[in-house]
């Protein structure tokens, strides 16, 4: 490999490509194979999980194994009950579930290498699995909130907040926009955190056989850079699990909020 | 006049590297003000109430994530840009 060429490697001649999957049509539909599979290997570890807890658990003193869940479920409940209070007892099963599994789906990436195409990757680095969790979660939010206000205040509450309903119509912008926003940062922040983190990977790899391939051994540098990088990851994708939870009890709060109690209340986080 | 193949992919290129580099730098400055902004009030309310450390922490943690997520928002794009609108 000549000089220029060598110095050209790093813009163009890196051979990275972003969202190849296995593919397959299924009925018109285009089906990401690896990520259904890893998909269903992630919900199976979790239901798993809570089949071994129920076998496991008493009422009396607690394993490590019950111990470790009833500090999930107790640290999801106060959060709701911080939150929401008593009214949002609902919440809580479904907040715990998404935690769980979002965490689950993000420690797959300890699997990944950074190659094109990888035997486990994690599902959240793909948009369709995000992107349908972030629907699920607004479309109940929706329904919580006309079970709430009933289809009347639930439709008044896009005129009425948050100036006076003379500025119906800036109120009516500024709800709207916030709907839609809502779903696609939910999306986006989770896919965006995963994706970067694989895409991390194979740039890791790239910079070691770009700057230190013609070294005899100098390849195996990119073991603790990954690794490295993967603790970090690690923490990334706990964070970004908890997250997600919150944010979605923190929606559900702004439905269920009865309606003079929302402006003390409009110190909800949203980005 | 026909535009040369290779100088039509070089634009390309030179495009989706620029558009790339401004997002990734325009996202990591207003990801490093936020995470800089959190962790100097963190301090400031530990300084002012030792005891509250525990929870602020977890809030600043939680902080430092939503901003971070910003950043990964544009580095997605950014890959985009680079790896699959400039080819």
């Amino acid at each position: 490999m000549g000089l220029t060429n060598l110095l050209a490697t790093p813009l163009t001649g890196i051979d990275i490509s972003v969202g190849d999957h296995v593919q397959r049509k299924i009925f018109g539909l285009t089906i990401n194979v690896e990520i259904v599979w890893a998909t269903i290997i992630a919900a199976i570890i979790v239901i798993g999980l809570g089949l071994v807890l129920r076998k496991k658990a008493t009422a009396g003193v607690p394993g490590k194994f019950q111990l470790l869940w009833e500090l999930a479920v107790g640290a999801v409940q106060k959060q709701v009950d911080d939150t929401i209070g008593p009214r949002g007892a609902k919440v809580v099963p479904l907040a715990l579930t998404l935690f769980i599994f979002i965490f689950t789906c993000n420690l797959f990436e300890v699997l990944s290498i950074g190659s094109k195409l990888e035997w486990l990757p994690a599902p959240t680095s793909d948009i369709n699995l995000p992107l349908a969790m972030a629907l699920f979660v607004i479309v109940l939010v929706h329904r919580a909130a006309i079970k709430n206000r009933g289809l009347g205040g639930y439709f008044k509450h896009y005129y009425a907040r948050p100036f006076p309903p003379k500025l119906f119509p800036v109120n009516l912008f500024m709800n709207t926009v916030e709907e839609i926003v809502r779903p696609v940062t939910l999306t986006l922040r989770l896919f965006g955190n995963l994706f970067a983190g694989g895409l991390m990977l194979s740039l890791l790899a790239s910079l070691v056989i770009w700057k230190l391939g013609s070294v005899p051994i100098g390849g195996i540098l990119s073991v603790p850079f990954t690794v490295v990088w993967k603790l970090f990851d690690m923490a990334i994708g706990a964070i970004q699990a908890f997250i997600f939870a919150l944010l979605t009890i923190l929606y559900f709060d702004t439905a269920m909020a009865p309606d003079h109690e929302h402006q003390e209340s409009g110190d909800y986080i949203d980005a | 006049m026909a535009a040369d193949a290779s100088m039509v992919s070089a634009v390309k290129i030179a495009g989706a590297m620029v558009g790339a580099g401004l997002a990734l730098g325009g996202g990591a400055v207003g990801a490093s003000i936020g995470d800089g902004l959190a962790g100097s009030q963190t301090i400031a309310g530990v300084a002012r109430n030792p005891e509250a450390q525990g929870r602020l922490t977890t809030i600043m943690f939680l902080t430092v994530g939503l901003c971070e997520a910003a950043y990964f928002i544009n580095l997605v794009f950014a890959a985009l840009f680079v790896f699959s609108l400039g080819k």
